[in-house]
């Protein structure tokens, strides 16, 4: 193994090496805030997310105080509620997907062989949204007004009515605030892997951890934004009084259930995903060999990305849905055993076949395995729909639920942590304190919860603030109780490991664990820009096959070892064979996303208060913020010194037409789709289901309008895709003018659209059909409205010459917008239009 | 276009399992509706046109998703890279965990009624 | 048999593991069967898993070899072992679920019995001739054993479950629409209820006492509390001041209309309390009764279940409430 400490520094080299620093070194003192390094925000997200852990920890021993004795009155059933609704809530959204998504931000440019992610601001961006949401959210407790309708908040039971407080309005606006965070992180991960490995690193490959990441974001993008549809309309229906989800109204309380779960079950692989990439990262290093049987993790992983998505009625079991139907989950729930069963036996086959190092690392790797399959197990018996029955709801569940999850993911985090902890500190992790800690969380763990699933079986029910001696649950009770406080000494343990370890922890070596990826052939601690010269990988093994690496890309002997230009630069490369198609430009620190983040808390903030004005003028300045910060895009000056005029090879991103912002705008609208999608499923749900709806005999909508404004869509549409095809031939005669006249017709199916609201006369307030109609309508109207926009801000841009024949990328990535709009008019035409009308008022 | 319609394409990694998908969406949400607009006597228990009709498009989508596994087979044999006949092989895979799901998700139709 | 020897530390009125009924049976040893399987499966895999860890010497062996081990690991184990076993589960143990689904019996039919679920208390109703409930009851449960009951599900506010763990699943009680779960007691006895739902602020009280009866019994009970009955005569005070602070929200059979104070609000009806004295506890559960358990319940009814939904009663003065509690205590059919 060489080291970067070997490398023989020439002074051209270290002028490389200082101006590399300069270009992409994080500023001090205030401007501290406007870093968009992937590494900084990456470790914000992660210490962000432990001190939510710890908070949720602290939690969770509050409970496990108040069930430690029969009829205990240690905290009342109010404060109890809202202690177990936030820690679900905070474990969940505030520490379980934010540190994975800020393990995976810092990891992945690294491992695949990039400076940074492709849309730097929007990593900020996403950290602000999520700092701001969780303090949001976590204030609520602090002001004792937090929610406590459990952290699936079923409706009715958080709705205006049976919650008149402010609690589930917490829940809802700062949950939703924390979930943009999640979506952008997860846009800019796909994009990221799909299109910025290093020179030669085709798909296959790319290490797996990168696969793991991949599925994990592609989830987040599409399962994150039912729960969002879902948080709105309820926002909606306590705020103004819609009733999406009252009988009364036309709604249906089952639709909630559907909209959370539709999330929330692939959440719970969203959590699991990372965790078991972990431990394929870390299992062929400790075995000193490649993990055996690449192709088939990469096909489990990719059957759990799908299969998770056919299993959220699983809980929904006892809801009354027929039985036919709840045997459809079922069986698919069964399924996924296959997929995790061959990850399990690669992995034990990959032990098998290497000579494994018992280190500590592995010692979680082991907990993780051990937990984690007695979790699996208990799953699959939870799929089981009669046995289901008798258990859901109690603390077997509890029970089932802290086994996959802690072994699923905490325990590949600690091994993880422990494993990459040289890499950002350069130091080694302390063998005897981590091995105490580990020990007293892995039996404080398994004193807690095994004896759980019993006490679930004798009859226990999930969230009871006490219970009754004669029920024969206190000694199961006070076991549980005893093993939780062990965990937390474990946990106290660790942190004072950590922290211990920073300052007296021996130095490392380049790759201490004799490791395969190239996170290790970088400076330790890293450098902003991870690699001063990028190699070129055409193995999965990089650094078993080329040792020397570390020092030979310290000394810039690879690509693009140039920092002259001022530029912030990575390579684009083809997602599928990894070779290289354009240099990326990266924007550079901006303040525009914590002013954003800002204007979005604002927004949430006056949401809360209910003073509407405030919450309207807020939203206004973040849109602007937004589009203010678009501007500083392409060939501006101020992220792009004199790129216009810059050759270089390949050429730079904006040069081409199928740059990043082209994948971003695409996997965006991934999520944008499965947000459209569960406001058609919504439609179609309560039309069908809910007992109470009233369809009208005839469509309140005008026709004639709707079909002119869809005419002005489609021919805006056109025009657009006949400017982007000239501009593929080189020609930007005219473009301004033409971005004008697609921004006009914008405005004019905008104009037709407001004109459809204004005259339907809807009373949204009182049937959920006329609200939904009005929320449908909404939808195509901000995206007519934002089509405009973007359009007359381009035909701005062509006039500063932002926008030419050189820098084309810009009309690409607003026509993406204008097809996906195009298709959802028209298809929100047939289901709100034309289906009614044609089926008539048949409820 | 032609290129993602070639086996060997790595995207057909996600297709089987996105028929699978669509598959179960549309007997979840063919199931839903029907029982809502004609549900059958409890007496019929599980001999219904529900469970038939669904059973049907479960033999249906399984038969096309053995043939994609079959033909993937075959593309791979053919694949004249190392990469494109490495992503046949696994997506013949896929195809085939694909129509072994779809059998054994749509096998209750067996025994349970449709709307009960 | 030994192992249920071992089983007998899992008595309890809520225990799933002590079934007295053909649905929780079934449940009883599908959840045993799994249980014992997947320790198998567990302990073999752990061993493994350590095992590797323990070999010093590795044989040296060629890619082809090692290709053929993989193989025979993955598929063997992570294909073949779950598909045989989920298999296994489909065939063999999912349709126990069929006994739960009220079909048509061969012959007659179940029992109907309708449960609606508030917050935090149970309204049981019984359907007389015509279909319309004619007896209506509250926190207690009467039912034949020996024979299917159909227990029909709705819900007043929101989300409840009703569950009674001895005899068998769980079954949600849904606003807006109502479902039917089919259960049946072997034997006459009383086991313990209670909504598995989170309902809100006292999900915890509320409990339902399930007791089955023969069949001669059960249709006994019910003529008792069909039979036209006339209020007891000589306690018109308590009569009155229930008539001005309680009969709004509270329905008493046969109670004379014109005592009813009508200018309380009355929105969130309150349990029927035509047989209260006959019931065995108070408050959904928190109080056993007891002579002067009523009043006592009046009078500390939100410290005792915080939050409930009866106002309390800190206008009333204690020997009025031990009125009222004395009067109720004799309303048994």
């Amino acid at each position: 193994m060489s080291d970067t400490k070997d490398a023989t520094l020439t002074p051209e080299v270290r002028r490389l090496q200082q101006g590399m620093d300069e270009v992409w070194g994080n500023p001090k003192g205030l401007r501290a805030l406007t870093v968009v390094n992937h590494t900084t925000v990456g470790l914000r997200f992660m210490v962000t997310g432990a001190v939510f852990f710890l908070i949720g920890g602290l939690l969770a021993m509050l409970i496990r105080t108040q069930l430690a004795f029969p009829d205990n009155d240690f905290m009342s059933p109010e404060i109890y509620n809202q202690v177990f609704t936030m820690h679900g809530t905070v474990m969940m959204f505030l520490f379980a997907i934010p540190i994975l998504e800020g393990l995976a931000i810092y990891m992945i440019p690294k491992m695949i062989g990039a400076r940074d992610l492709v849309c730097p601001r929007l990593t900020a961006f996403g950290y602000y949204c999520y700092l701001f949401g969780g303090i949001i959210l976590f204030s609520s407790l602090l002001l004792e007004m937090a929610p406590a309708s459990g952290w699936f908040m079923y409706t009715p039971l958080s709705s205006g009515e049976y919650s008149p407080g402010p609690g589930s309005d917490f829940w809802l606006l700062g949950i939703t605030f924390v979930e943009i965070s999640a979506l952008s992180a997860g846009v800019e991960l796909v994009v990221s892997i799909l299109r910025t490995r290093t020179q030669g690193m085709a798909l296959h490959k790319m290490p797996l951890f990168a696969w793991y990441i991949l599925a994990m974001a592609v989830m987040i993008v599409v399962g994150f934004p039912p729960l969002i549809l879902g948080s709105i309309l309820l926002e909606l229906e306590r705020a103004a009084g819609m009733p999406f989800f009252e009988v009364a109204g036309g709604g249906d309380p089952v639709l909630w259930a559907h909209l959370f779960w539709l999330f929330g079950h692939p959440e719970v692989y969203i959590i699991f995903l990372p965790g078991a990439g972990i431990v394929s990262t870390l299992i062929p290093v400790f075995a000193g060999r490649p993990i055996v049987g690449y192709g088939w993790v990469v096909a489990a992983i990719i059957i759990m990305g799908f299969v998770s998505f056919g299993l959220w009625v699983h809980h929904m079991f006892t809801l009354g849905i027929p039985q036919l139907a709840l045997a459809f989950f079922s069986a698919a729930s069964m399924l996924v055993a296959i997929p995790t069963a061959i990850q399990i036996f690669a992995w034990l086959s990959t032990l098998w076949l290497g000579r494994p190092r018992m280190t500590l690392p592995m010692l979680w790797i082991i907990g993780f395995l051990i937990i984690f399959v007695l979790g699996g197990l208990t799953g699959v018996m939870l799929a089981l729909v009669p046995f289901n029955w008798q258990v859901h709801d109690t603390h077997f569940v509890v029970a089932h639920m802290h086994y996959v999850l802690v072994g699923g993911m905490l325990f590949p985090l600690m091994a993880g942590l422990y494993y990459w902890l040289p890499q950002v500190s350069g130091r080694m992790p302390s063998e005897r304190l981590g091995k105490w800690s580990f020990w007293l969380i892995f039996i404080g763990f398994n004193v807690t919860f095994l004896v759980m699933h019993w006490t679930g079986l004798l009859g226990m029910r999930r969230r009871v603030f006490t219970y009754d001696t004669a029920m024969g649950w206190d000694i199961y009770n006070l076991i549980s109780s005893v093993g939780g406080f062990m965990m937390s000494a474990g946990v106290a343990l660790l942190i004072l490991d950590i922290a211990l370890h920073f300052r007296f922890g021996r130095k490392a070596p380049q790759n201490p664990w004799g490791a395969d990826t190239l996170e290790w052939a970088m400076p330790k601690p890293p450098t902003a820009y991870n690699f001063v010269s990028l190699p070129t990988v055409e193995t999965r093994h990089p650094l078993w096959e080329k040792p020397d690496l570390s020092r030979t890309i310290y000394e810039g002997r690879h690509g693009l070892a140039h920092i002259d230009h001022g530029r912030r630069e990575t390579w684009g490369s083809d997602a599928l064979t990894g070779k290289l198609r354009e240099t990326i430009h990266l924007p550079s620190n901006s303040w525009w996303p914590l002013f954003a983040a800002l204007a979005i808390a604002a927004v949430c903030i006056s949401l809360l208060v209910r003073v509407y004005w405030v919450g309207a003028v807020a939203t206004l300045v973040a849109v602007v913020l937004l589009l203010r910060w678009s501007w500083e895009n392409g060939a501006h000056p101020g992220k792009a010194p004199e790129a216009s005029m810059a050759p270089s090879d390949p050429p730079l991103h904006y040069h081409t037409m199928n740059g990043p912002g082209v994948w971003c705008m695409s996997v965006s609208h991934l999520a944008n789709g499965s947000l459209y999608l569960s406001l058609l499923f919504g439609w179609f749900y309560l039309w069908t289901v809910a007992p109470e709806w009233q369809m009208p005999d005839s469509s309140p909508l005008s026709m004639p309008m709707l079909v002119m404004g869809g005419a002005a869509l489609t021919l805006g549409t056109f025009w657009l895709a006949k400017l982007v095809r000239r501009l593929r031939r080189g020609n930007d005669a005219g473009l301004g003018g033409g971005m004008y006249l697609a921004g006009g017709l914008g405005v004019l199916q905008s104009v037709l659209l407001m004109a459809v609201i204004w005259q339907a006369q809807l009373a949204p307030t009182e049937t959920a059909h006329d609200a939904t109609l009005l929320v449908a309508l909404l939808y195509v109207l901000i995206h007519a409205l934002l089509g405009a926009t973007l359009c007359l801000l381009q035909g701005l841009r062509v006039g500063y010459g932002y926008v030419s024949a050189k820098v084309p990328m810009e009309p690409v990535v607003v026509l993406r917008f204008w097809y996906f709009h195009l298709v959802v008019y028209w298809s929100l035409f047939l289901a709100i239009w034309v289906l009614p009308t044609v089926l008539g008022g048949a409820s | 276009m032609r290129r993602l319609l070639s086996l060997t394409h790595p995207i057909h990694l996600v297709s089987g399992l996105t028929i699978w998908g669509i598959w179960f969406v549309a007997i979840y949400a063919g199931l839903s509706v029907a029982c809502s607009v004609a549900p059958p006597e409890p007496e019929s228990d599980m001999l219904t046109g529900i469970n038939v009709g669904v059973g049907l498009a479960t033999l249906v989508t399984t038969a096309l998703l053995l043939w994609l596994a079959w033909a993937s087979v075959a593309a791979g044999r053919k694949a004249e890279l190392r990469r494109e006949c490495y992503f046949a092989y696994i997506s013949a895979g896929m195809f085939l965990f694909s129509a072994v799901s779809t059998l054994f998700v749509g096998y209750p139709i067996v025994f349970l009624p449709p709307c009960l | 048999m030994p192992l249920l020897g071992l089983l007998s530390g899992c008595a309890g009125e809520m225990s799933i593991l002590d079934p007295a009924g053909p649905s929780a049976s079934a449940q009883f040893w599908v959840w045993w069967a799994m249980f014992g399987f997947s320790m198998v499966v567990a302990l073999v895999l752990f061993a493994l898993w350590l095992y590797t860890f323990r070999r010093r010497e590795q044989p040296k062996r060629t890619p082809r070899e090692e290709q053929r081990i993989m193989l025979r690991w993955v598929i063997g184990g992570g294909i073949l072992l779950p598909l045989a076993s989920i298999v296994a589960l489909l065939v063999l143990a999912a349709p126990t679920g069929r006994s739960m689904i009220p079909l048509p019996l061969p012959e007659g039919e179940a029992e109907l019995i309708e449960v609606v679920g508030h917050q935090w208390w149970w309204e049981i109703r019984y359907p007389g001739e015509n279909g319309e409930p004619d007896v209506v009851t509250a926190n207690r449960l009467v039912m034949p054993a020996g024979e299917p009951v159909d227990f029909r599900l709705v819900s007043a506010d929101v989300i409840h479950a009703f569950w009674i763990p001895r005899l068998g699943g769980k079954r949600d009680m849904v606003p807006g629409r109502h479902s039917v779960l089919r259960l049946e007691a072997d034997v006459p006895g009383v086991f313990g209820a209670q909504c598995a739902e989170y309902c809100g602020a006292q999900h915890t009280n509320m409990l339902l006492h399930v007791e089955a009866m023969e069949r001669e019994d059960y249709e006994a009970w019910l003529a008792e509390r069909r039979a036209p009955r006339e209020l007891q005569q000589g306690a018109d005070e308590a009569q009155e001041a229930f008539g001005e602070h309680c009969a709004a929200c509270h329905t008493v059979e046969g109670f004379p209309q014109e005592l009813i104070n009508d200018d309380m609000a009355h929105d969130i009806p309150g349990p029927d309390l035509t047989d209260i004295g006959s019931r065995p506890t108070l408050g959904a559960g928190v109080l056993p009764m007891e002579e002067g358990a009523i009043a006592y319940w009046l009078e500390h009814h939100q410290t005792l279940k915080p939050g409930n939904r009866m106002p309390p009663h800190n206008h009333i003065d204690t020997e009025t409430l031990q009125d009222i509690g004395a009067w109720l205590e004799t309303m048994e059919p």
